[in-house]
């Protein structure tokens, strides 16, 4: 039966991986995904899940062990974090370029050194470039629903694509929020066992890709990640028709319309830019919200058609990209996908909430009053604005 | 007549010849014996370099990723096969020496103290030897490779042992040069549940310098001199399976260019090592090495 409670994001993603009946789980501990896998092996134990929970020893055997269970014809689920991601950084190449539809959760933390444990989206990615699709979450509902959501895509015999729902460690992961899980009956029927054409261990069936050229197996990995665009839109609007949830596919308009100024944010702090983008509405401010949801793929015709309507758009970014070209990585990925556009928005880019520093409300207004000054002035003060050098007063 | 008779021998061998391997090598010779002792019924999982030479023309399911991945994939199959109740089919995880003994030793460790369904078999030709003939740490004390041009200045380490430590079902040493011996301990393994280590030194004439020709009769010195002894350990327990005459160990070193360096006080020194270990292996015998 389909049943809803306060339930951290952890906890949600271990009822994704059970609502999916993942088979095989190789997993390894790290903070901040620590209880997502405890609360799989309660799962298992209390007989609640039934999955074979490889206890590795590491995060670079966690995806060896995914990649040789998912070849071998089992559905898998893992999750890592932060040093555990990088670690795990030679193995997770394997899912894409073999085309394994494996679903983990990237439960973001920032990297070492002098991050400590707390929140930031750079070590997820950092992983950008491997192939996987990355889905990003702003709650524990969202999360449960979009592990569901990556087998759909992932699995897709047109996409075969490995999927990464990423969420914020602690925001995200250690927040109780409202979360319903749905009935395992109704996930059955909307998600068949899995079924890779391609592969297969079993003598006598033996089955295995023929070995092409790098560069076809490259351009096939990129066409699969510009179709699972459609695959993600349309998965998103299946699974609203049948569970009553959506989220608007690679990219989420919020409170948009008439607004001439908008900010663009990925992951927890959507939910507070939600509420400081109400209130500048109800006093009458042109402001509007795009939450990111799929960053891989990247939403660049999404951008490019819905773009225009505003005079400017400030990308923040919960991430840093050392000496680059300017600003964070989501903000640098805008910048091309907007720049073959001819009535393109002003863009800024605001640097916030790295290594776990809360994004307050306050912070977040500043930003939509910079953005709304950049569209009213139609120039740019500051391309690349570090929100925590100012001081903005007191939290609200 | 005689063509058909090969013709069905040749079909029923679960290796296809032809491999690009170099002439030979130990690896098409080991996955020959080895298939047939553990029959189709098999997957193997393996590292990519050198073995993997040979991996490809096998005729059972495999699946290699490279040698910083050993054990695990093979793992996540046997959870895999358990999940969809294929608990029959054997699992077979392979690695060169550079793999199962250094990069992966990590892997190959903590899939024993797992204790997971699988053999686990060192094929060690004692170097890095696909990127080239370089020191591995399971190369031989004084044995030339290009990173050691003078010499290998420190000892083999010893994997059996080391696997043996994590009390695991059956550990063995094998040779290729004594087929029915490896055959008989793959026929067990494959019976027992749980990790099993099968350690297999493999010749490689590129890398030891010496006549391809001469592949077997240079791996069976090894064994005869007592350099690579044959021994198994089940439950703990050791048990010598030969115990040949003991040759010099001059006739082994002097059959390959590898060794050609050595000075007579580093001979000497091999010498001693090897007749200590030997009078060890004899007297330790038959007793648990459980310490």
């Amino acid at each position: 039966m389909s049943f809803t409670r306060m339930m951290e994001g952890n906890e949600a993603a271990a009822w994704g991986a059970k609502l999916a009946r993942a088979e095989v789980v190789p997993a390894y501990p790290i903070t901040p995904q620590t209880e997502l896998i405890s609360n799989i092996a309660t799962l298992i134990a209390d007989g609640t899940m039934k999955a074979e929970y490889i206890k590795v020893e590491g995060e670079h055997t966690a995806m060896a062990a995914a990649v040789g269970a998912s070849v071998a014809g089992a559905r898998v689920f893992t999750a890592s974090s932060s040093q555990g991601l990088a670690f795990m950084e030679e193995a997770l190449w394997q899912p894409p370029g073999r085309r394994l539809p494996i679903v983990m959760c990237m439960v973001n933390r920032t990297m070492a050194p002098l991050g400590g444990l707390r929140p930031d989206h750079t070590d997820s990615l950092l992983q950008r470039d491997l192939g996987w699709i990355q889905l990003y979450c702003e709650n524990s509902q969202e999360v449960l629903d979009t592990i569901l959501m990556g087998y759909k895509v992932g699995e897709d015999r047109d996409i075969y694509l490995p999927v990464a729902v990423c969420y914020d460690g602690y925001f995200v992961s250690a927040t109780a929020t409202p979360t319903t899980v749905p009935d395992q009956a109704q996930v059955d029927e909307w998600l068949p066992p899995y079924r890779h054409e391609w592969y297969s261990l079993i003598p006598g069936q033996f089955k295995m890709p023929p070995q092409e050229s790098f560069l076809k197996i490259r351009m096939e990995l990129e066409e699969a990640h510009q179709r699972s665009k459609k695959v993600i839109e349309a998965v998103d609007k299946d699974y609203k028709r049948r569970f009553g949830r959506g989220y608007d596919g690679l990219l989420e308009e919020y409170n948009c319309e008439g607004a001439e100024a908008v900010i663009m944010t990925m992951g927890s702090m959507t939910g507070t830019a939600r509420d400081v983008v109400d209130e500048m509405r109800a006093k009458g401010k042109k402001i509007g919200l795009i939450k990111m949801r799929s960053f891989r793929p990247f939403p660049t015709e999404e951008l490019q058609k819905i773009a225009p309507k505003y005079k400017a758009l400030a990308v923040v970014d919960r991430n840093n990209s050392f000496g680059s070209a300017g600003g964070g990585i989501v903000s640098m990925e805008t910048a091309r996908a907007l720049y073959s556009v001819p009535d393109k928005p002003l863009l800024l880019n605001f640097h916030v909430g790295l290594s776990g520093t809360d994004v307050t409300m306050r912070q977040i207004e500043y930003m939509c009053k910079e953005t709304l000054k950049a569209a009213e002035t139609g120039k740019v003060k500051k391309v690349v604005d570090w929100v925590e050098t100012h001081d903005l007063g007191e939290v609200m | 007549m005689i063509n058909e008779k090969f013709d069905r021998r040749y079909s029923d061998i679960l290796i296809q010849g032809g491999t690009q391997c170099c002439p030979g090598c130990g690896g098409p010779l080991f996955w020959k014996i080895a298939l047939e002792a553990l029959g189709p019924e098999t997957i193997v999982y393996g590292d990519g370099p050198c073995a993997m030479c040979a991996l490809r023309n096998i005729k059972v399911p495999f699946f290699a990723i490279h040698f910083s991945f050993i054990a695990d994939g093979a793992t996540g199959i046997s959870a895999a096969m358990r999940a969809k109740g294929r608990e029959d089919i054997t699992i077979v995880s392979s690695g060169g020496d550079g793999a199962t003994g250094d990069i992966s030793l990590g892997k190959v460790s903590a899939a024993a103290e797992r204790n997971e369904n699988i053999i686990q078999v060192c094929i060690d030709n004692e170097a890095y030897m696909n990127t080239g003939i370089q020191k591995s740490g399971l190369t031989p004390y004084g044995a030339w490779t290009t990173t050691t041009p003078t010499g290998k200045e420190s000892n083999k380490k010893d994997v059996p042992l080391i696997i043996a430590a994590h009390k695991v079902p059956y550990v063995a040493t094998a040779s290729v040069a004594y087929p029915r011996d490896l055959q008989a301990k793959l026929r067990k393994a494959k019976e027992i549940k749980g990790f099993k280590y099968i350690h297999t030194v493999i010749p490689c004439p590129t890398g030891w310098r010496f006549d391809p020709a001469k592949s077997v009769e240079v791996t069976r010195l090894g064994v005869d001199t007592w350099t690579w002894p044959l021994y198994e350990i089940e439950k703990g327990v050791l048990k010598v399976s030969r115990k040949p005459e003991q040759k010099p160990v001059t006739e082994y070193l002097k059959a390959q260019g590898r060794f050609r360096g050595l000075k007579e006080d580093q001979i000497e020194h091999i010498q001693a090592e090897v007749d200590a270990r030997r009078k060890n292996l004899i007297a330790q015998e038959g007793k648990s090495l459980t310490l």
